[in-house]
């Protein structure tokens, strides 16, 4: 990608980016039907399986576009090895009978995109957790609970910091003042301690719903000060300008000035920095889930599923699939870096 | 060196001074407002214990003052603050200053060592592009930013662990220093390398090339050091930034320092050391930004003129 060169560059990264970040919009809408179990249920016999063994061969050993996938055997308990029987095998199948769920909240449906014509034999793609709940499924649904706080956090992040950002921008000296200090300290401090100081003023464990409606409350207090700064910034800039000036002349009120006429003209930066409040927000949500401060067991997130791979005999054995969260936390924020470099590279050459 | 006015040397460190003492006021009276108003304390999880009686918490928590009035708590915390006692941890049941500073040093060398290795990539990186202005070297710069910055400290930490965990690197220091340094390095990369491109430009570039300099003294001597004031704002900000990155790196790797005494402070609920982290960390980011301000001005006459306004 950094090696292809050339004008293209820029605007096939940005692309690449929509379509990164389309395609995790998409796992959040479709988490349970793309998911294969329950993201809840256990299957103790099985803890800590390896990714499943699956074989384009039928019974006679023949090739089949069918796949099967075996029943893992555990050959060792202590040590949590397993090997496969080639005896016991389920058919792969598309829109295979499941759990029960509601699509979007409302239709209810039992299909998912795929699984296995049996019961007993599950397909699992990333193997299974310490609990023998299917690793896949949850990461799914730990990326639609992390998109959706960050989301919300960091629309209500920029509307208090716009908010506040209109106001020391426009508005006198003295609330000028009180406003920029106060943010150019919360900026200054490193918002992962002030978020787990302030977290502490809250009981430690939370029902999930409380949990994400205290992060998204934590991010917006501790989030909205960058937004201020530079929505302070673009006003004071914008305010000298001669329409500003026209319409104060004609008895336009302060505030209808403020929301009519400088915002639409400063939103393009504003929305800039809006997307890049995204990726933060979603580092700060696994990094608290990690410390078992976010959101917690049995809810899967993509920070407490991480928390397994801190186990290091489990690191040392399964870690691609103890990683996987990890991964698609780096491929979130190199989707919004890819859309906000290529953007913001399409501005300064004037081909937007 | 006589640089700038003895005057305005004082008027700039009694700002900076004010600035810090109202930065840890406020810093310091919200989190022991927040923390103490929650209704919640080291012996909230001592109710759910049958063997422990309702009074007995209630002497517990008069033995540590927790009875007394919020304002009034602060007063005396304020005041012993400033003969720089800042009471025991409830957890480790230690003088909280002793330990936090402790903790703080041994943050302090690795986010140095993470400077270090950022710097050391930034400034290499955008030396040799500026000097082969080569367009393959441009591209892997680009590259190494977009990848760096989007490598967050829990991923490259964790990934840090694998390694330390295979046993191929043993030292945690540096597996520790290099997870904290990446995505500083990036910005720091990108940042650096854009302010030494616009540097060439500069009419000083063209008078010294003039003169017959060569050009690795151009960009060494003369360039480096009208580029470095930007860098030189993000390294006030970095160190604010490096602290909070240390509470994930140092929780994954197992090493101690600051950030990790914050998780074991939260999972405690131990409020006299987060306090005393909260203290420590405002005075670092503090001195931070007022060491980057006084290098900008050693290094760029021109600010002088600038704040004098």
């Amino acid at each position: 990608m950094s090696d292809s060169g050339g004008k293209n560059r820029i605007p096939i990264a940005a692309k690449a980016g929509i379509l990164l970040l389309a395609g995790f919009v998409l796992i959040a809408i479709f988490a349970d039907f793309l998911a294969p179990y329950d993201h809840t249920s256990q299957s103790r016999s099985l803890p800590n399986a390896p990714i499943s063994t699956v074989s384009f061969a039928d019974d006679s050993g023949s090739f089949s576009l069918v796949p099967r996938v075996f029943e893992p055997k555990m050959t060792d308990a202590l040590l949590q090895s397993y090997t496969h029987d080639p005896s016991r095998s389920a058919k792969v199948e598309l829109f295979a009978k499941g759990y029960s769920y509601r699509l979007l909240g409302v239709i209810p449906l039992d299909r998912h995109l795929f699984g296995t014509d049996s019961d007993e034999i599950g397909l699992h793609l990333l193997g299974t957790d310490a609990l023998g709940r299917d690793r896949l499924s949850r990461l799914l649904i730990a990326i639609r609970f992390s998109l959706i706080v960050c989301t919300i956090g960091a629309a209500f992040a920029s509307i208090v910091g716009i908010a506040l950002g209109l106001v020391g921008g426009y508005a006198g000296k003295i609330i000028d003042t009180v406003i920029s200090g106060v943010a150019d300290a919360v900026i200054s401090l490193p918002s992962m301690i002030v978020i787990l100081a302030a977290r502490v003023a809250f009981p430690l464990e939370l029902p999930p719903l409380t949990a994400a409606l205290l992060l998204v409350g934590l991010f917006t207090v501790t989030g909205w000060a960058e937004m201020t700064r530079l929505t302070r910034g673009l006003v004071k800039r914008t305010r000298t300008l001669d329409y500003i000036t026209a319409a104060r002349i004609s008895g336009v009120s302060g505030s209808r000035i403020l929301v009519r006429h400088i915002l639409p003209n400063i939103a393009r930066p504003l929305l800039t920095q809006a997307t890049l409040i995204l990726p933060a927000f979603l580092l700060a949500e696994a990094t608290l889930s990690f410390l078992g401060v976010g959101l917690q067991e049995p809810e899967p997130s993509l920070g407490n599923m991480l928390a397994a791979a801190n186990d290091l005999t489990q690191l040392r054995e399964h870690a691609f699939v103890l990683l996987s969260p990890a991964i698609v936390i780096a491929l979130f924020v190199l989707a919004v870096r890819l859309i906000n470099t290529g953007f913001t590279s399409n501005e300064d050459r004037k081909n937007f | 060196m006589r640089i700038i006015g003895g005057q305005f040397v004082l008027q700039f460190f009694i700002r900076k001074i004010v600035q810090g003492i109202l930065l840890l006021l406020i810093t310091s009276a919200a989190a022991f407002f927040l923390l103490s108003s929650a209704g919640s304390d080291a012996f909230t999880s001592l109710r759910e214990n049958p063997q422990v009686s309702a009074a007995a918490i209630e002497k517990l928590r008069a033995s540590y003052g927790l009875d007394r009035p919020v304002i009034e708590r602060y007063g005396s915390w304020l005041a012993s603050a400033a003969r720089a006692d800042l009471g025991d941890s409830f957890y480790y049941q230690v003088p909280v200053a002793q330990l936090v500073l402790a903790r703080f040093w041994s943050t302090a060398i690795l986010a140095f060592a993470a400077i270090g290795i950022a710097c050391l990539i930034a400034l290499t990186l955008s030396f040799l592009n500026v000097r082969s202005r080569s367009r393959p070297l441009s591209a892997f710069t680009d590259g190494i930013v977009l990848v760096f910055s989007s490598a967050p400290r829990i991923v490259i930490s964790l990934f840090a662990l694998a390694i330390l965990v295979s046993g191929a690197v043993t030292s945690v220091f540096w597996l520790s220093a290099i997870s904290l340094t990446v995505p500083l390095a990036a910005l720091l990369l990108a940042q650096f390398n854009q302010s030494l491109q616009d540097a060439m430009l500069e009419d000083f570039v063209r008078t010294a090339r003039a003169k017959g300099l060569s050009e690795t003294t151009i960009i060494l001597r003369h360039a480096f050091r009208a580029a470095i004031n930007p860098a030189l704002t993000l390294f006030g900000l970095s160190l604010g930034a490096l602290l909070g990155g240390s509470v994930i790196v140092e929780t994954v790797i197992g090493r101690p320092g600051i950030g990790s005494l914050t998780v074991t402070a939260v999972r405690n609920r131990d409020i006299p050391l987060l306090m005393g982290v909260m203290i420590v960390v405002s005075v670092a980011v503090w001195a931070g930004n007022t060491l980057a301000e006084v290098l900008q001005f050693v290094n760029d006459k021109r600010l002088k003129a600038q704040d004098g306004e």
